[in-house]
């Protein structure tokens, strides 16, 4: 039986890695913090995926990122998915020889569509998550573009149909919202839109413990849960959330253990 | 557990040669492979190069009908054939890289094979199940496999594609089932292949690229 997923997400911005709330970054340590507070290849080994997102603002370097990924990855033994400021076949080209194993994007899917069917040309459409950011106003989902700052006309509901035409292989459904809070996902949009959705979805934004986890694998068409709380799943946070999330009969895989 | 799955000295001097083409993730299965401590590990293209392996292993991201274009634009098909087929240098498939070893996909209209072994690629049913498969599965291996040694009875996997193999033919394969049953691995003789990707599947992917090593 295919399993669910539980996916990190690791926000990077200039260098430093990131705790973000509502889209606001705060600081919270650069590659060797998080070896040290986090040891990597131990987390990892919780994980069924790691995504890294370069936030930053303005001109970003994706050269350095590129750099970064390259770092992290060795010993990682599971999918890594990198992206945030993908505009250019040679932009994917270097995150995949850095190590990525699939690309996540965003803004280009609106900007720059003909991209995005090149990259899925090239890589598979299994190599390349659709990210969609989303606010609710007035009881309206809002798609937001550019880490947030600029709304685009399509509602949520249209926006994924024109995404999932353009035939990529995963959304990845962020609520700017509960983003960073802990309070817990987005369950009234999720379980509203979740059923409509044809491709793998993969939920973040809200997550602040294994209970949010466990109600977010519980939705039937979920495919797999993401957090980005640096903060509340530091230490043994991941790993003993695995367990329990294992010891309550969810269908995540298993594993043998790697140890370094 | 490191211990156990490292390879120690014994294969200090095992030269692995990762078929270079240019569609695969490349970095995450030489990594794999240098913490299993292959000491030589090698991308080429070349038949010298291929000739002086120890073990082949074929990656592969992308299109069928790319792939296959870049593999005969470079005599790929004639020197794998010449070495694995005829030959006996063990060479492992991985997800496209174990679809190109049968013998025709239907992606991006009907391509032939290097039909080293009796597949045939089809689309999953996206009126059945949602494309791509992607995550970690469950693999029922077959009991005469060599692949699957030391490793769980059901032992999950990381698979991530849009194209299954099925076959009709004894190729030893390990089945798979996403709304329904598909090859993930087969062997026959030198040559295996796994639809899913070790290099990405923690420890059990370890265990398999460590059986593929030690007894092929």
């Amino acid at each position: 039986m295919l399993r669910k997923r539980i996916i990190f997400a690791l926000i990077y911005s200039d260098g430093y890695f990131t705790q973000s709330r509502n889209f606001r970054l705060q600081r919270v340590g650069d590659l060797k913090w998080l070896e040290k507070n986090y040891q990597f290849q131990k987390i990892a080994s919780s994980l069924d995926e790691l995504i890294v997102i370069d936030a930053s603002k303005g001109q970003k370097s994706i050269t350095s990122f590129a750099s970064m990924i390259s770092d992290l990855v060795n010993d990682v033994f599971i999918p890594i998915c990198a992206g945030g400021g993908i505009r250019s076949m040679q932009d994917a080209e270097l995150l995949f020889k850095s190590g990525a194993d699939k690309i996540i994007v965003n803004q280009i899917l609106l900007q720059n569509p003909g991209l995005v069917r090149e990259l899925i040309s090239n890589y598979g459409s299994q190599s390349v998550v659709a990210s969609i950011d989303y606010k609710q106003v007035n009881g309206i989902n809002e798609v937001y573009i550019d880490n947030g700052s600029s709304k685009i006309p399509q509602r949520l509901e249209e926006y994924i149909r024109y995404v999932e035409l353009l035939d990529i292989g995963e959304i990845y459904l962020n609520s700017i919202d509960k983003d960073g809070t802990g309070f817990g996902y987005d369950f009234d949009t999720i379980n509203e839109i979740a059923r409509h959705i044809s491709k793998p979805l993969i939920i973040a934004g809200g997550a602040g413990n294994e209970n949010h986890l466990i109600g977010g694998l519980a939705i039937k068409e979920v495919s797999a849960v993401a957090t980005a709380n640096l903060f509340n799943f530091i230490g043994d946070g991941l790993p003993n959330a695995r367990k329990k999330i294992i010891d309550t009969g969810v269908n995540i895989a298993n594993w043998s253990p790697v140890n370094s | 557990m490191a211990t156990q799955i490292r390879s120690g000295n014994r294969f200090r001097n095992m030269r692995i040669v990762i078929v270079d083409y240019g569609m695969g993730n490349i970095k995450s299965i030489s990594s794999t492979l240098q913490y299993l401590e292959i000491k030589d590990v090698l991308f080429s293209a070349d038949y010298e190069v291929l000739r002086s392996a120890d073990k082949i292993i074929l990656p592969g991201v992308g299109s069928f009908a790319k792939a296959m274009k870049r593999i005969r634009d470079a005599n790929l098909d004639i020197i794998l054939e010449e070495l694995s087929v005829k030959g006996t240098i063990p060479l492992l498939g991985i997800c496209l890289g174990m679809q190109l070893l049968g013998l025709s996909s239907p992606e991006d209209g009907f391509n032939t094979g290097l039909g080293f072994v009796d597949g045939i690629v089809t689309k999953f049913d996206s009126s059945a199940c949602k494309i791509p498969h992607v995550g970690f599965n469950q693999v029922k291996p077959n009991l005469s496999s060599r692949l699957y040694i030391s490793l769980p009875v059901f032992p999950d996997f990381y698979f991530t594609h849009s194209y299954k193999m099925n076959s009709d033919t004894n190729i030893h394969q390990s089945m798979c089932e996403y709304d329904q049953e598909f090859v993930a691995s087969f062997e026959k003789d030198n040559i295996a292949g796994v639809q899913f990707h070790p290099e990405l599947s923690q420890g059990n992917g370890l265990q398999l690229l460590k059986n593929f090593i030690e007894l092929f």
